[in-house]
This record gives C-alpha cells, structure tokens and sequence, in this order.
C-alpha cells in the first residue's frame, strides 16, 4: 500500500464520524522505485492532507517532508522529489490500519489492505 | 432533482438513508463472492480483453487524472492509461491478490461502502458490477458511493450486463430466479431449494444438449421477456479445482454441481441483468451528478455521469 492510496482511506464503521486519517502501524515496509512525473505530483497536491501524510511517511520511517506547505514548494524539484517518495515509493507490505475512533485494526498483507467490515461493523 | 421523481421512488430514498448499513444478502454471498473466490485465476485468465468503449473512456482522461476502479475484479483495467494512476478495489481477496501480483495499487473493499474520503478520485469505473448487487438499494448505494469519491466535474463510467442479450441463445444456459425465490434468499442464512428453482445435486449431473435450454420452459419466450434475475454457470475445469479445497466444500454443500461430460466443477453465479432504462434511472435517482452519455454496447447498458 502507498501512501497515495493512504491519503485517501478512512474507516467506515457504523457510528464512526471521522474514520480519516487511518493510524499506521509498521511492520514491513519497503521501497520500489517509481518514475518521476512532477505534472501528476502538481495535480495530486491540492487533494493530499498534508498532516495525514506527514504523518504517515514519519510511520513508515520517512520523515523528510515539510511540516507545512506553500504552493511555491510545487516550483521546487527539492520538493517535489521528497513527495514523489513520501508518495509513490514507500509500501506498507505487513502491518495494519487503525481507525481513529474505535481502534479496529484493518490489516495490511503482501501490500495489500483489508477494508472489509464484519457484519456488525456495517 | 428529487421533487421530480415519482413518489415510490422517493419512499426507497427514504428508507435508503435510514438504512445505511445492512448486511450482505445470502444470494450474493453464496453466488457472487464464493464463486469469484472459488474461480479467481480461472476467471483472471480468461478476462484480458479490454474493451474498447472502457480504454476509450480512460484514455479520454487528462493526464495525471486518478482513477478509482470499484469492482476491479482481475486489474485488467488497472494502469491502462499510462498517464493516469489507478487504484482498483474488489471484494474477492484471490481476485485482488491476482491483481497485486500484477504491480497494481488495490485493496479488498465492498463496492457498496467504499473506505475512500469524499471527492479524492478524478474518475470513477464500475466494469460488470451492479448487476451482482442483488436488491435497487444497494445498486443505488453503490451508484452514490461511485459519485461521492470523484471530485466535482469528475467522471463515472458504469456498465451492466443487460436483460437485451445480443445472443440470445445465451440466456437459455441460464436459470432463472423466481422473486420469491430471491427474497428467500436475501433473508435465509443457508441455500434451500425451492419449487421453481432447480435444485443443487451433489451427484454429477449429465449436461443437457448445448441447444437445450435449462430451467422452466413451459412458456419460454413470455417468462424470459420480463425475467431480470438469473444463475449463470461458470464452468471450472476439474484440474483447475482444487481436490481438497473450496470446491471440495463448494460441492458438499451444494454450492456448485459437477458436470462429468464437460469435466468441470459448475458454480452459479447471481446476476440481476439491467432492462433498457433501468441504469439511467438508477443513477437519475441518485443525487450529485448528470448523465452525459449512455450507449449500449456488447449487451451491456453503460452510461457515464459527471459529478457537479
């Protein structure tokens, strides 16, 4: 799972008003490299909560993006080539993702999240 | 929108919103997800050709557009534009590992209550299934979730299977359901025969004739003009079941037949096929977006909406 796909999960358990963002816990990550397209990480940004991904990157043990951002940032190469990681290059391969409000953990196998609710989650 | 729709299709707004969680129908546990699971490789290997109406719709994305594909099944359409970056989802786990093995972005999810937060997608894709969703509620709900995950003036694409097959002689492989016989099964925790439905053996049935059709056929024509929900056979071939696996139990529990002649484990899966109409006031009854075309192509029902 990138943190692409991250930026975008949220819980959607019963009763839970804001499942977003999802709290990562790490128990494999790697890296695989991704070709570098600066017009995608441009149209990206204005969609990407910029905390939950801050956040998220120093979880799978990256921590160096800005702790606050500016649209001129989207000029810089520097930048956007630490967001191209944060990004697109970092996968959770095993571990899992915790809804904020109930703690339910949704694991994460070979790279890929389980989101499924159980019948009383629905 | 709504002060103009007809005042039964508000009541099911209604009840729609109050119900927002309700468990999965039997029918689509037995027939939808247990056979993809139980099918999944068999299935992925005969899924590789892309249609052309679907490559045309994401090929007309901008550049750098993220496309959000529920229902993904094998990832066929997953990165096929280049320029866009695709994150698929389906409900069957064999399926999405299939389709991680491919290098692609998924996640196992339900169509009916995506995990994604609001207008993140600039392109939404349903390929091939509403037509598993087993009651207008939830093909309503998968309709809404397609919209709330596209950005505004983002796209939606939906295809169905429609009830105007172009080959008709297809639809008499399939058997089709009775209504009764399909609230039973909303409802039962377990299969059960029913007096119109043909029953599940466990013994190999002989295959009828290829020409001879299955099911009740007292009045062939006038039954199959208006019946929309069907069991469709996918044949899996015996040395693609695994002996001691899912259709081992498929089969002892009557989920799937064997068919000695053609040397295959049989599985049904449920289809509700669309009648003509019936996808564009699907999604009219949803609020949010606008249709900008609808077509029918390859006896499927398609329409694509765009969200304001």
């Amino acid at each position: 799972m990138r943190l692409i796909t991250h930026n975008m999960l949220s819980s959607n358990i019963k009763g839970v008003t804001n499942g977003f963002p999802l709290r990562i816990e790490a128990e494999k990550v790697v890296e695989k490299e991704v070709d570098f397209n600066p017009d995608f990480l441009r149209n990206m940004f204005s969609k990407i909560e910029w905390k939950a991904l801050t956040d998220a990157s120093k979880a799978l043990g990256y921590a160096e993006l800005p702790e606050e951002t500016e649209p001129s940032m989207l000029e810089s190469e520097l930048f956007l080539r630490k967001l191209h990681h944060a990004l697109l290059e970092l996968h959770l391969e095993e571990g899992a993702l915790v809804c904020p409000e109930t703690g339910r953990k949704f694991p994460v196998n070979k790279g890929i999240p389980n989101m499924l609710l159980h019948e009383d989650e629905v | 929108m709504k002060g103009v729709l007809p005042s039964i299709v508000t009541r099911i707004d209604q009840e729609c919103s109050s119900s927002k969680g309700e468990p999965t129908p039997e029918i689509e546990k037995n027939h939808v997800h247990r056979v993809y699971d139980a099918i999944a490789p068999h299935f992925s290997s005969t899924r590789f050709a892309k249609w052309p109406k679907v490559q045309a719709f994401l090929n007309s994305l901008l550049c750098g557009s993220l496309v959000l594909d529920a229902g993904c099944g094998n990832g066929k359409y997953l990165g096929l534009n280049t320029n866009c970056y695709f994150i698929g989802c389906d409900i069957s786990s064999p399926l999405v590992n299939i389709c991680a093995q491919k290098g692609n972005e998924v996640l196992v999810a339900d169509a009916v209550n995506l995990p994604y937060r609001s207008g993140y997608g600039d392109a939404a894709i349903s390929i091939a299934v509403l037509h598993h969703l087993s009651t207008e509620l939830r093909r309503r709900r998968a309709v809404e979730e397609l919209i709330r995950v596209v950005r505004t003036g983002g796209s939606v694409l939906v295809t169905v299977w429609a009830r105007e097959q172009e080959d008709r002689s297809l639809i008499s492989k399939w058997t089709p359901l009775s209504q009764k016989y399909t609230e039973d099964w909303v409802g039962s925790s377990s299969p059960r025969t029913h007096s119109d439905s043909p029953s599940f053996s466990l013994q190999s049935i002989p295959e009828n004739d290829e020409s001879e059709p299955r099911g009740d056929f007292s009045d062939e024509h006038t039954d199959r003009t208006c019946q929309q929900e069907y069991l469709v056979p996918w044949h899996l071939p015996y040395h693609r079941a695994e002996v001691s696996g899912t259709s081992a139990t498929a089969l002892s529990t009557g989920l799937a037949r064997k068919d000695d002649k053609k040397g295959a484990v049989v599985y049904d899966r449920y289809y509700h096929v669309f009648s003509e109409g019936e996808l564009e006031r699907l999604v009219s009854s949803v609020d949010g977006a606008i249709v900008v075309d609808k077509f029918y192509d390859k006896s499927n029902w398609c329409i694509i909406l765009k969200k304001i």
